[in-house]
């Protein structure tokens, strides 16, 4: 039922393969896509994906630098596929140990692994076990306990009288020999004979000494867990003739109990000598309440023998734990040395430690704290099993690897070159339209003006269109922004024409008719670049959100950048989520265009608190275009991966 | 008894000083003399091997294979190492096994397999751009025209690399994919790359500069106010064609033998 097999290098050379029955599809391309969506973006978290309608499970081998990856369809829910990949993975290991451990990678390309029969013995060993599973069948009748009893027993009349007939003969033999025991076992309490009775009744198939036997080692045992008092259980159950008034076990019977009167009475003159008695009162222990409070429940004294019996069993636990930690002081100093020679691998357990404080130390530094703890999973898949260099500590090497995996994610996974795209652009005679949307507050006109800036100096003609049509002085803003940057490059040095305009409505009107009108304009008159200006808006604001999204589908701008600034903390996931959540549920088209890129502002509010960085490009997994670095025109840089990494794992 | 006296006066100047040292190295026991020298002898002569050593690493004897993703750069690892055809997916690591170069030198190279992923394009190239003799493009012929950019992206990196700048490896473009129909050619590929090339001096150094001050790739290609062309290098950049795959598919052979003979070149 499994549609495909593979186990691949990390190298990317397959070593072996199946293809189920009937399956005529490649698979190649599903498994690059789990390798470019999981692996490389750091969501190792957990091992599954899907993709279309082939639903994809892998295991990574760090000691030998294997991928395991099992492919079946979606609708299919195979409940063995865990436990079958650990088992492939054990076997395969196990079978060609001696191939793998050579160096280099001329191992994964002569060696042939005929894995074919093994592998088809194992996934048939493990269909089996998943049918094995089924619901056990159900019984018949001669085999249930019903067909034991007799009909007498199970007729339940209102006094019990032939019940008691029934079972009188059983009680008188337990009666008889539960006294004899008793005086025997000591002042052990008292005995529930009804109790007794009701259980009888229902054993009849048993034989009557066994009965007794059993009963008897039940209700030793009970002895022995303390002095609690079972309630005693009235073995028929009565039905009431009358309603009769509910009795609360706590409350007093008559409201005479209820006055306390008198005993106040003596309040003032007899308080000190009340005081004194108290403490010298032997029921009240004083340090009873030393040490933690014990919780709030209502059989505290059950609770406590609960709780002895935990201690007890903690104790030993603990005895028995530090028992082998003595043994293996001798194996703990050896297992050092083989730490520092090279062999050691590394486990789940030494690397805890070391990732919690990683993960607490990038929380503190302004990532997100589940995509911190998203992260610190992924390292730690990678790194399990993984056999450490010589001298390398653990604490080096999970770094390492977490130094690794916050470049790879900063990294732009296409290129990044927006003068080439408008050149692009320039040449099939169309303007490159960029849209700026985010929430409130951010800087995205600022930043806009910044960008325009850019593009001017390198000789592009930038038209800015103000689709802000609710913000008080956002058009006013853009038209001061225009006559600045129109001063700095006057139209005479640039061939006669402005080399920046705004094109504006004025408020109150639809943000995406006027953008569609900026870009036919632009297309007219030639302009190189359309710089859409959006209003900030909430991402919890439903009907604003789609607006946006309604001006993003209709007039598809080649760039849609979110502009986010570096100091939000774990508000970035939210919006970013919803953000792109709103653009992809109110688009027509199949393929709707999400947002493509992130301008990161305020950077130099921020020294190395600069985890928001990974925090946003980790969401959307697009690239970091602008980084804002101020609030004058040349305030603007672009992201440097390695520097901030730097920053962020300083400690 | 006499020699500690002499030890024992400071004050004396130099001379003397010398003097006295050189009177009690030869009132010394000889043996003890010459256990003194050879010691010397032997740290200065692992002094002078350790340096050998550390500098025969830094000799060039990597060849490395490069590109974009998908351009094929695994199987041809595959191909010129055994011959033999194997399915491969995406790396995300490296691979490295000696090469045999069909010289009569027999010559060996370490030949290593870099992922063409774009995350991880740059922390690998980073690790072994150092130790390239010569280094492998790869480019996918058949769908060039629309990843000509990406590539030249790339390329440009590349070229604009200081270490590289400074080692001038040799640069193969193999032009992977041949067996496609619609695959370019090498002389078609190098004109589209240098056109391309040539815009992208322009917008790459009118680029932003990082956030922390620093500017990428300081290094002008070419000459200035001249096109740019592939002969402007320092380095020897050579165009070939090849397929990995090879005219007959899974079972039949590579043709890898103009990529072989320019590697049996270096």
């Amino acid at each position: 039922m499994l549609d495909f097999f593979t186990i691949f290098s990390k190298g990317g050379i397959v070593l072996w393969c199946f293809q189920g029955a009937g399956v005529t599809e490649s698979f190649t391309g599903p498994v690059n896509a789990l390798i470019r969506s999981v692996i490389l973006q750091e969501r190792g978290g957990n091992n599954s994906f899907t993709h279309e309608a082939l639903s994809m499970k892998y295991k990574l081998d760090n000691e030998f630098e294997l991928i395991f990856v099992v492919g079946f369809q979606k609708i299919l829910t195979l409940t063995y596929v865990d436990k079958f990949i650990d088992d492939v993975q054990l076997h395969f290991r196990d079978r060609y140990k001696n191939e793998l451990e050579q160096k280099g990678a001329l191992k994964h390309v002569n060696n042939t692994f005929d894995f074919e029969d093994r592998f088809k013995k194992l996934l048939r060993e493990a269909e089996e076990s998943s049918k094995a599973r089924s619901p056990p069948p159900m019984r018949s009748f001669e085999k249930s306990e019903k067909s034991q009893k007799t009909v007498k027993s199970m007729i339940e009349t209102k006094g019990g009288d032939k019940a008691k007939e029934q079972g009188g003969k059983k009680n008188k033999h337990t009666k008889k020999e539960a006294p004899a025991v008793e005086p025997a076992k000591g002042d052990q309490g008292k005995t529930p004979p009804s109790g007794q009775k009701a259980v009888v009744n229902g054993n009849q198939g048993l034989s009557p000494e066994e009965i007794i036997q059993k009963k008897r080692e039940d209700f030793f045992r009970k002895r022995m867990m303390g002095p609690a008092e079972k309630p005693i259980k009235s073995p028929k159950p009565q039905k009431p003739k009358e309603k009769q008034n509910r009795v609360w076990e706590n409350a007093g019977s008559s409201a005479k109990n209820l006055d306390y009167s008198n005993k106040n009475g003596e309040a003032s003159p007899g308080d000190s000598e009340r005081n004194l008695d108290a403490r010298f009162d032997p029921d009240m222990q004083v340090s009873s309440m030393k040490g933690d409070l014990l919780s709030v429940d209502y059989e505290s004294s059950e609770e406590g023998e609960m709780e002895d019996e935990e201690e007890e069993e903690v104790v030993v636990s603990e005895t028995s734990k530090t028992s082998p930690k003595k043994s293996g002081g001798f194996g703990g100093m050896f297992g050092m040395l083989k730490g520092l020679v090279g062999s050691k691998s590394l486990s789940r357990e030494d690397m805890e430690p070391v990732l919690e404080k990683m993960k607490d130390h990038l929380i503190a530094k302004n990532v997100a704290a589940d995509i911190s703890s998203q992260l610190c999973e992924s390292v730690a898949k990678k790194l399990e099993g993984k056999v450490m260099g010589t001298f390398t500590t653990v604490a080096s090497t999970v770094k390492q690897a977490l130094q690794d995996s916050l470049v790879q994610i900063l990294q732009p996974k296409r290129r990044v070159d927006i003068l080439r795209d408008v050149m692009e652009a320039q040449s099939q005679r169309r303007p490159f339209v960029v849209t700026f949307c985010g929430v409130n507050g951010v800087g995205k006109s600022t930043n806009l003006a910044k960008i325009s800036y850019w593009l001017i100096e390198n000789g592009f003609s930038v038209l800015i269109a103000a689709c802000d049509t609710f913000r008080a002085g956002a058009v006013e803003q853009l038209r001061t922004h225009q006559r600045r940057l129109n001063s700095l490059h006057p139209p005479e040095k640039h061939g006669g024409r402005p080399v920046i305009q705004l094109y504006e409505k004025g408020y109150g009107k639809d943000a995406a008719g006027i953008a569609m009108e900026a870009i036919a304009y632009a297309r007219n008159q030639a302009f190189d670049v359309v710089l859409v200006d959006t209003a900030g808006r909430m991402q919890d604001n439903a009907p604003l959100m789609t607006a946006l999204a309604k001006l993003i589908a209709v007039n598809m701008p080649d760039l849609v950048l979110f502009v986010g600034e570096a100091l939000v903390g774990n508000e970035a996931v939210d919006q970013l989520v919803k953000f792109n959540q709103a653009l992809a549920d109110h688009s027509m088209s199949d393929k709707p265009r999400l947002i493509d890129g992130i301008v990161l502002t305020k950077f130099d509010t921020i020294d190395d608190k600069v985890g928001a960085a990974i925090s946003m490009t980790y969401i959307t997994g697009q690239p970091i275009v602008f980084v804002g670095t101020g609030q004058t025109y040349n305030d603007l840089r672009s992201l440097n991966a390695r520097a901030v990494v730097g920053a962020l794992m300083k400690a | 008894m006499g020699k500690k006296t002499d030890a024992e006066m400071p004050e004396n100047p130099l001379e003397p000083y010398i003097e006295s040292i050189r009177q009690q190295l030869e009132e010394q026991d000889p043996v003890l003399l010459v256990g003194v020298i050879v010691a010397l002898a032997v740290v200065i002569i692992t002094c002078v091997f350790l340096k050998y050593f550390l500098t025969s690493k830094t000799v060039r004897s990597a060849v490395l294979l490069v590109g974009l993703c998908d351009a094929g750069k695994t199987l041809l690892f595959i191909r010129l190492l055994s011959g033999k055809f194997k399915r491969t997916q995406t790396s995300i690591t490296d691979s490295s096994a000696p090469y045999k170069a069909k010289n009569d030198r027999g010559s060996t190279w370490t030949l290593i397999d870099l992922p063409g992923h774009d995350s991880l394009r740059s922390q690998y190239l980073e690790k072994f751009k150092s130790a390239a003799r010569a280094i492998v493009f790869v480019v996918d012929s058949a769908i060039f025209q629309k990843e000509v950019r990406d590539v030249a992206e790339f390329f440009y990196m590349l070229l604009t690399d200081t270490v590289v700048c400074r080692n001038a490896p040799t640069l193969l473009v193999a032009c992977n994919k041949q067996d496609i129909t619609m695959a370019k050619s090498a002389k078609l590929i190098q004109q589209q790359l240098e056109k391309e090339l040539n815009t992208l001096r322009v917008t790459r150094s009118a680029a932003l500069s990082a956030q922390d001050g620093s500017v990428g790739g300081s290094v002008y290609l070419g000459k200035k106010g001249k096109d740019f062309e592939f002969s402007q290098l320092p380095m020897k950049v050579e165009f070939l064609e090849c397929s990995a795959r090879g005219s007959k598919g899974e079972d039949g052979g590579a043709d890898v033998e103009s990529l072989e003979k320019s590697l049996a070149k270096l």
